[in-house]
């Protein structure tokens, strides 16, 4: 579906893009993952036709951004950083405004409205101002505004960036649907929870360059650091180190008061080490999750954490 | 106290714009005004009145004042027939025409009243002022003399008839030296009882300049100002992130830019078209006297105005910029093009430059119409000029549109 080969972009003397090659399936939620100007942007204005790349290729559905920008055009729809939408006109006038430059009829552009404040769940605010509306409404609409033309792809560029909660999960399960009903989507965000909910497939980005791309359980691999489960008790681990190797399989370390289990999937592990440990008689106190997540990963490829 | 002034010093040294629209502005304006108010102040710098004659006595007399006239440093006198005289003044062209009738020198030999009528342009009362001054000061100086010297020496001629004619010429040469030897060059004017006919050449409409002056002048120079609030609108879709977006649909980038130069050139336009209403209802400026002509002049004025507001949006990098740099512009344009001050009170190099000025070419097309009563050619001709700016200024901020507007980094 989407095809980006071999992609140089500088702003004068600063290289924003150092050869980026990304191949994205039809129908995948792919996240670009990365900090503040690793670049993220530059690729998606880039997809977009309105930033011309120095040196590369992007193919979408096939045809060349270079030569075809205008049929790529009808395949995209963009959700950009920024709110772009018209304060003193509602969030209908808005929606209808934008979907009339795809040359879209009144009639079937209504419905289609419609339809997306639905998805929204900004039916009953769709004759309100959008200065009214809350940030993460305004975030909603901004997202909407992308999806009148019905497009195949979907680029997403930090859409949820100052959103409330209530209007975030709106978001995520209107991206859900879409996702489930075939739209490949671009996503990109410096939240790596947003990531590992919504993305099949992801590239994370540092300095214009690719640092490391696959699906979350590819990239958990790359990690030398194992997810772990720390039990603390009031009781001493120690003289019933024996029991605990016996009864169960994943390795640990013994702390004072505390135990540490390495696991490979801690989800399934956890209600298993619990259970045994209530069987031999260990009062839990706490326990803590290690994971590795794309944090760490970050971390641990970079040196640098994702919010720096 | 002194840290909080000194730190609001700072900021303002470091404002380049604040501190042009504080020191730069006033001095570019009151230089204009200074030159423009300068060009009428009657100081010898001045240039010449151009002053038409029509000399219908054509005599030896009126030839020699017309030639003392022209003499004289504040006139430039230009002979010409009364019909193409008259016609130059309704166009704008010339201000006055001094005309000697026949019988002049009758009237001057025997001592009458001399038939002569100065036919003015009533828009251009300053300008009449300073040349009614040098006129009564010369003309009636010179002529007064004749009349005077006639009389004296018809009363020398009466009493002293038996005298030889050679004898009296010799009484009227010794007179004339010294009586008249040093006022000969005008110098000391006689002028009692002498009156110049003062004639409005457009009397019979009565025509209310003034009112022209302030419906034309303003209306341009406020339209200026809507539009290049108008024009930054751009600048506002490209900060809000709207012109990202409207970059990201299927449309072509420039229909963007003539979307605005529209929208713009359809609310000047209502906004002139709300001024000459209000100007007609209120004060009754003749709107209706040729309409044809006063559409074609504001559909010209509104397009050179929007390119206008288009091209500062365009030549600007924020909202901001285009507040400070168009208030410099609109209020310098309108200085030198006549909306602050008429036209023909500027001096000679001020008027050339106001030939680049859009209120120029619409207030004078508006003079044309509401004033001289110009048929609707001459003002399809401003009004070409007019759109031939628009044309030129919106060529440029397509330019700059492409080439910074449209720049996403």
């Amino acid at each position: 579906m989407i095809k980006i080969k071999n992609l140089y972009k500088s702003y004068g003397k600063i290289q924003a893009l150092k050869g980026i090659d990304i191949t994205i399936n039809k129908g995948e939620f792919y996240g670009l993952l990365g900090p503040n100007g690793a670049g993220k942007t530059t690729i998606i204005n880039i997809l977009s036709t309105i930033l011309k790349p120095d040196k590369g290729d992007v193919f979408i559905n096939g045809f060349d951004l270079k030569i075809d920008s205008k049929k790529c055009k009808n395949y995209i729809g963009i959700v950009p950083q920024e709110i772009a939408l018209y304060d003193d006109l509602s969030a209908y006038e808005n929606l209808m405004f934008w979907g009339k430059l795809y040359k879209i009829k009144s009639s079937i552009l209504s419905i289609r409205v419609n339809e997306l404040l639905d998805l929204m769940g900004l039916e009953k605010r769709k004759h309100h101002k959008i200065k009214t509306f809350s940030g993460g409404m305004k975030r909603r609409i901004n997202i909407a505004c992308a999806l009148l033309h019905s497009p195949e792809v979907l680029l997403m560029d930090e859409p949820t960036v100052g959103v409330d909660p209530q209007s975030r999960n709106f978001i995520f399960e209107a991206l859900q649907k879409l996702h489930k009903n075939g739209t490949t989507i671009i996503y990109t965000t410096h939240y790596m929870e947003e990531v590992e909910k919504l993305c099949d497939k992801i590239s994370i980005i540092d300095y214009g360059k690719i640092i490391a791309q696959g699906s979350i359980n590819d990239l958990k691999k790359l990690s030398k650091i194992s997810e772990s489960i720390i039990i603390h008790s009031d009781s001493e681990f120690e003289n019933k180190k024996d029991i605990i190797s016996n009864s169960i399989k994943n390795k640990f370390d013994i702390n004072d008061n505390f135990i540490k289990f390495y696991s490979n999937n801690i989800n399934t592990d956890l209600s298993k080490i619990i259970n045994k440990l209530n069987t031999i008689d260990i009062n839990i106190t706490n326990i803590e999750l290690k994971k590795t997540n794309l944090e760490s990963l970050f971390l641990e490829l970079t040196g640098r954490k994702l919010h720096d | 106290m002194i840290k909080l002034t000194l730190k609001d010093l700072k900021l303002f040294v470091t404002d380049i714009k604040a501190v042009l629209l504080t020191f730069m502005l006033p001095i570019i304006l009151v230089t204009l005004f200074t030159i423009g108010f300068g060009g009428i102040s009657g100081g010898g710098k001045s240039n010449p009145i151009k002053l038409l004659v029509s000399d219908q006595d054509s005599t030896e007399i009126t030839q020699n004042i017309i030639t003392k006239l022209d003499s004289l440093k504040e006139l430039d006198i230009e002979q010409i027939s009364l019909v193409d005289a008259k016609k130059a003044i309704k166009e704008g062209k010339r201000m006055a025409v001094l005309t000697f009738y026949e019988g002049c020198t009758d009237s001057i030999e025997n001592g009458n009243d001399v038939p002569m009528e100065l036919f003015y342009d009533e828009s251009r009362e300053a300008e009449i002022g300073l040349l009614q001054q040098a006129l009564i000061s010369n003309l009636m100086g010179m002529i007064g003399q004749q009349k005077i010297k006639n009389n004296i020496f018809k009363f020398i001629d009466e009493k002293n008839a038996n005298l030889s004619p050679a004898i009296l010429s010799n009484i009227h040469k010794q007179v004339e030296e010294q009586f008249f030897g040093a006022q000969s060059k005008g110098e000391n004017p006689v002028t009692q009882g002498m009156n110049l006919k003062m004639t409005k050449l457009f009397a019979d409409e009565e025509p209310n300049w003034a009112l022209i002056q302030a419906v034309a002048g303003v209306s341009v120079m406020m339209l200026l100002f809507s539009v290049a609030a108008m024009g930054a609108t751009l600048l506002e879709e490209k900060e809000e992130g709207t012109l990202k977006r409207l970059l990201y649909s299927p449309i072509n980038p420039l229909e963007i830019l003539f979307g605005k130069l529209l929208y713009t050139f359809i609310i000047a336009l209502i906004q002139l078209f709300v001024l000459f209403v209000f100007a007609w209802l209120a004060f009754d400026l003749e709107i209706f006297s040729n309409l044809p002509a006063l559409i074609i002049l504001l559909i010209a004025t509104a397009f050179a105005c929007s390119s206008f507001g288009i091209f500062l949006a365009s030549i600007c990098k924020s909202r901001k910029q285009v507040e400070s740099l168009s208030t410099i512009i609109i209020l310098v344009m309108s200085a030198i093009g006549g909306s602050m001050m008429p036209f023909f009170l500027m001096p000679p190099f001020m008027k050339k430059m106001a030939m680049f000025s859009v209120n120029h070419w619409s207030i004078q097309g508006m003079y044309d119409i509401f004033y001289r009563h110009l048929p609707t050619i001459n003002i399809v001709y401003k009004s070409l000029i007019l759109l031939s700016i628009g044309i030129v200024i919106s060529l440029i901020a397509v330019n700059r549109f492409k080439k910074h507007i449209l720049k996403v980094e």
